[in-house]
């Protein structure tokens, strides 16, 4: 079966020998011509003049293009309407886009760009969280606040009371392919856009918008990313419009890249957040009551800043049952690049605000900080948890997964669909199912109830499994033997919501054809950034049809292809796609099923589909022979499938409802050393427990969690965005920024998958996997904090990113 | 990058006469010059390539004891052929940039450079080197001139640093973390005549030597002697890599260990 197995990348051999192709790889046609954006140098100014005439003189110059000579706004903003592709009169951050240069070579542009004069009225840009704040310059009329139960009163009557901040960095995705767009005219004024998009549906939507053009003229493609990380959810539209607006004024193809320097100053990054914490605990670490008030920096222009600052609130309790709590979010508008989705989307900020919090709580007490966790965990659902913690009754199985294929079921295939989970076996058996109904409902803080947490039962496993307990003894005795280096442990635990906070984004379809020599051409609206999300998606295909995966025919994301699509984000890509694919092979199987049971007097339900064969009765045939007998018998062999995630009801105003379709769960301990003199640091052993459900593919998934960890550690550790006191980013290459490299690893670094299959009814029981692990790399930064705690009798206060300089500074605060 | 003519010269002496010309600059590795000519910061008319001087090369030891490289040596030699004699040096050589830079990159642009964050300058005003030119020898002591500033002439020449083989040494350096430059670096060197500390890195006025802790280290070679002594924040460099404050208490630090590691 090819499901469950380790299967490598599909295009690993291919990225390993320099083969897999990119945008900017792709043979452009003859006379492609290539832009470049003429970038405002300030963070906030009015254009008083622009003189373009070196610009246009310059070798190789084809045309440059200002707001004027657009058709209109064109504008790149995946939310408010409010991102011109150039400035409009006005600049708000120091590398917008002013003027766009269309020229021979990309060298050319980018030469041609440079010799623009552009004069600005300079105004004084609105930088910090404060002078934001007091200038009201936020997103929304007002603050979010969502509340449960009376905050200020459990606060006001715990025994314990206690406040805190944490001030907590951005980060650059550092995607290895920069962004890229390659547009080429069609026929009569239709667009082809080739773009490196985790989004190409919204490419197309924006290119459309921008032409002027019905979308059905516009065909939006992406084969694969070099690595997207949420940077390219929304952060193409610029060059992908661009690059359609100047093939439609030039007839000819038009082809953009930025160059790393102008990658990093253009687009947008990671969510900086600062949150306050105000906490009544009792003397057992309990919390009675949280008051938590996040402020993020959202950048000049709205793009994802109101699901990521709502994805923060949403994980504002992570793990821990809170019987009280309130959360107010402000959303700045601020003169730096526009923040944007990056893996966590916001989830990862708003752990960081209790972890850090219960992590104080625990200096404070005196006791393990997992201690303090343990006490404040929701409850285990029941046969999940394994032997750690109390475990909660849960409420009543999900429906069985076939409702939803009955239901998505593509129109016209009136077929009973018995059989239709035939190859998933036992996975979707009831052993697992939960018996009870709670007699109180654990919910969150916006009232969802918890009905599949696992971490008791986890957190028990892997303290175990790494023997926390001893090691942190024997680092306690270490460091009392070791006056200057310093040793810290630490545990962090996730519990992450799958879905899109936007409901309606939670669907998806799929498209397979089987040719009738039996090959399998497989299309979804997933796309693929390295994640090996296409692989798993092909391996469900492969399992469907029972035949070996590389029978599957992976293609490229076509909007031609399947419509509609939403992104690939929200960790969600193989939950939807891959139910979007099975649907689709189940339709196709199921016509050729009563095709050949017809011609051997069977039922459709005996044709087994398995080991590359198709068995009726008596007789087996291979897969391919199938196809030819059904495709000789005027079956369709062409299927398309969709699927929508069922059971979500969120109000965001309100912040109530169940925005999640499940919850995926990890834990992990890091030990790190510092160097007390000054603040080095150095992870020394990383242990993990994830929680993949029934994993489709455990060796892509242990990549994910490996990687995930990793580039958590690296955001909360050196990578340090820095801008400076007139809102210039200093920090836009590797020479000043510095992302984890391979050696940055943890030297020992085991990773265990949690042997558990999703009560929900995922694809094969599965859940998804592409963000939670990034909030393992917490644990790091715990673990620093409590090396520093090694110092002295105050808590250290360490603020994100941890840099050096950071932990010293922490070291100084705990000696006091 | 503006256009520009090369030159290969074999000899020494043709190119002491090719960099007369107008707008004409020398070339070592190109492990700076490269990057600043395609950054624009800099427009020669002429590069006049000294990495086909053999005469410039290679690593020996005069009558003296000394150790000389010749201004052309790549560090990746220095690395590769110091360990026994002069194990600092070799190590310092070891740490800078990556293969390819170690492998182009020369001891003799090194120092004509005189990048605040460079390693080299450290260790020649720690080791009291001179620097040998196509005309005079310099001592390092009157060599460095600020940020990026030497003495050196219009088209003069490194063409060997002489270093005195110390008793001890040690070069410690605090890497930044994405670029691997020096946010600080100290060389400790302990000779007959004295202890000399240099530090790069962290001034804004270029490498320097820190007297006071010369001065006791002197008179008792161990870490213990510079108990008490801080650098004052006062002048140092502050930048996104690091505050004044930071790098003053990493002078401190550093010298510490280098002493501690010197033995
Ligand atoms: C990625 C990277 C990392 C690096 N890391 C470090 C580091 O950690 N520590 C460190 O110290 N350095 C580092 N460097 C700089 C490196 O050491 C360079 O090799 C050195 O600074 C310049 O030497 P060069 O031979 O390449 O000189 P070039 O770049 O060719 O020239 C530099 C300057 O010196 C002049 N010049 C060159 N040779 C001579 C000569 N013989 N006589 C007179 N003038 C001459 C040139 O005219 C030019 O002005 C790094 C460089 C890179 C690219």
């Amino acid at each position: 079966m090819s499901v469950a197995t380790p299967l490598p990348h599909d295009s690993a051999p291919l990225h390993v020998t320099g083969r897999a192709r990119y945008v900017d790889d792709i043979p452009a046609p003859a006379g492609t011509l290539h832009l470049a954006f003429g970038l405002s140098p300030i963070a906030r100014g009015r254009i008083k003049a622009m003189d373009l005439a070196a610009v246009r003189a310059a070798p190789g110059v084809v045309r440059v293009l200002t707001r004027e000579d657009l058709p209109n706004a064109c504008d790149t903003s995946p939310s408010a309407h409010d991102e011109p592709l150039l400035a409009e009169g006005e600049v708000f951050y120091a590398g917008q886009a002013v003027f766009l240069v269309i020229a021979t070579s990309h060298l050319a542009a980018r030469k041609a760009a440079r010799l623009g004069k552009v004069e600005y009225e300079e105004m004084e840009p609105l930088l910090s969280y404060d002078e934001t704040l007091a200038a009201g310059a936020e997103f929304e009329a007002e603050p979010r606040v969502w509340q449960k139960g009376d905050a200020g009163a459990a606060i006001a009557a715990a025994p314990r009371r206690l406040t805190g901040r944490i001030e907590i960095g951005g980060q650059e995705h550092f995607y290895l392919e920069g962004q890229a767009a390659l547009a080429i005219p069609d026929d009569g004024g239709a667009m082809h856009v080739v773009t490196s998009t985790q989004h190409p549906t919204e490419i197309q939507h924006k290119v459309a918008d921008a032409l002027g053009l019905p979308m059905a003229m516009v065909r939006s493609e992406c084969r694969r990313m070099g690595g997207g990380f949420g940077g390219k959810e929304s952060q193409g539209n610029a060059l992908a419009v661009a690059c359609a607006v100047a093939a439609k004024l030039t007839g000819r193809a038009c082809k953009m890249r930025y160059d790393r320097d102008d990658d990093m100053v253009i687009t947008g990054k990671r969510h900086d957040f600062r949150i306050d914490y105000d906490v009544g605990y009792d003397d057992g670490g309990r919390i009675a009551g949280i008051d938590f008030t996040q402020v993020t920096r959202g950048g000049w222009s709205m793009d994802l800043t109101l699901p990521v600052a709502d994805r923060a609130m949403l994980h504002a309790d992570n793990a821990y049952h809170l019987p009280a709590c309130r959360i107010t979010s402000h959303r700045l508008r601020t003169n730096m690049c526009s923040a944007t989705a990056y893996r966590g989307f916001g989830g990862p900020q708003g752990v960081l605000g209790i972890e850090r919090m219960m992590d104080e709580i625990a200096h404070v007490l005196g006791i393990d900080p997992v201690e303090v966790r343990r006490v404040n965990y929701y409850a285990d659902c029941a046969g999940g948890g394994g032997g750690g913690g109390p475990s909660a009754p849960r409420s009543a199985a999900p429906s069985p997964p076939e409702r939803y294929l009955e239901q998505d079921r593509s129109p016209g295939s009136g077929h009973a669909m018995s059989g239709a989970l035939a190859g998933a076996g036992k996975r979707f058996g009831a052993e697992h199912s939960p018996v009870a109904r709670p007699v109180e409902p654990q919910t969150t803080p916006y009232g969802m109830e918890v009905k599949d947490f696992l971490l008791n039962g986890m957190t028990a496993k892997l303290l175990a499994d790494c023997d926390y307990a001893g090691r942190r003894a024997a680092i306690r005795a270490w460091n009392e033997r070791s006056p200057i280096l310093k040793r810290g442990i630490g545990f962090s635990p996730v519990k992450f919501g799958i879905s899109f906070t936007l409901t309606h984004l939670n669907q998806a379809g799929a498209l397979v054809h089987v040719y009738q020599d039996g090959s399998i051409h497989l299309n979804h609206g997933g796309t693929e950034m390295g994640q090996g999300l296409f692989q798993k998606v092909a391996q469900v295909a492969a399992a469907r049809f029972g035949v070996d995966v590389a029978q599957v025919r992976i293609t490229a994301t076509d909007t031609a292809k399947v419509p509609n699509t939403s992104a690939t984000a929200a960790s969600s890509g193989t939950d939807l796609n891959g139910m979007a694919a099975m649907a689709a092979c189940d339709a196709i199987r199921e016509r050729m099923a009563e095709c050949l049971a017809g011609l051997h007097q069977a039922k459709p339900e005996a044709v087994v589909f398995e080991g590359g064969e198709v068995r009726v009765g008596e007789a087996a045939m291979s897969f391919a022979q199938a196809a030819t007998l059904c495709y000789e018998n005027r079956v369709s062999l062409s299927a398309t499938g969709f699927y929508r995630t069922p059971d979500l009801a969120w109000d965001r105003i309100r912040g109530q409802g169940r925005p999640f379709f499940y919850f995926a769960h990890g834990c992990a301990v890091t030990e790190v050393a510092i160097d007390t003199l000054t603040g080095e640091n150095r992870i020394l052993r990383a242990d993990i427990l994830h929680d993949v459900g029934a994993s489709l593919n455990p060796a892509i998934d242990r990549g994910q969690i490996e990687g995930g960890y990793v580039q958590g550690a690296g955001w909360l550790t050196t990578e340090e965005l820095v801008w400076d006191d007139k809102g210039r980013l200093r920090t836009h290459a590797p020479s000043t920024y510095k992302i984890p490299a391979c050696s940055d690893r943890p030297p020992v670094f085991n990773v265990e998958l949690w042997d558990g299959e999703n009560p929900e009814a995922t694809i094969y029981r599965s859940k998804a996997v592409g963000e939670p692990p990034f909030m393992l790399g917490i644990s790091a930064f715990l673990a620093l904090s409590d090396a520093c705690a090694a110092c002295g009798p105050h808590y250290p206060a360490l603020d994100a990113p941890a840099t050096a300089e950071r932990v010293l500074a922490a070291v100084k605060r705990a000696r006091g | 990058m503006y256009a520009f003519e090369i030159e290969r010269p074999t000899s020494l002496s043709d190119a002491v006469s090719a960099l007369k010309a107008e707008g004409a600059q020398a070339l070592g590795g190109g492990q700076t010059l490269i990057p600043s000519l395609k950054a624009r910061l800099a427009m020669p008319e002429v590069l006049v390539s000294l990495s086909a001087i053999d005469e410039i090369k290679g690593i020996c030891t005069d009558d003296e004891g000394r150790i000389c490289i010749g201004g052309g040596t790549p560090h990746g030699r220095v690395a590769a052929e110091l360990k026994d004699s002069y194990p600092a040096l070799a190590s310092l050589a070891a740490r800078i940039g990556d293969p390819a830079v170690r492998n182009r990159g020369t001891i003799g642009g090194s120092l004509a450079n005189n990048d605040p964050s460079a390693c080299w300058p450290a260790a020649a005003l720690a080791s009291d080197a001179v620097i040998k030119t196509d005309r005079r020898e310099i001592a390092a002591d009157d060599f460095f001139a600020g940020l990026f500033e030497t003495v050196l002439e219009e088209g003069e020449i490194v063409t060997e640093v002489r270093f005195p083989v110390p008793q001890a040494a040690n070069y410690q350096k605090f890497a930044q973390p994405a670029s691997r430059f020096a946010l600080v670096g100290v060389f400790v060197a302990k000779y007959e005549a004295g202890v000399r500390v240099a530090v790069t890195g962290a001034s804004e006025s270029g490498v320097f030597r820190w007297t006071e802790a010369e001065e006791k280290l002197s008179s008792d070679f161990s870490a213990a002697a510079l108990e008490g002594l801080s650098h004052a924040a006062e002048g140092m460099i502050g930048d996104l890599h690091g505050t004044p404050a930071y790098r003053a208490h990493l002078i401190g630090v550093l010298t510490k260990r280098a002493v501690a590691a010197a033995g």
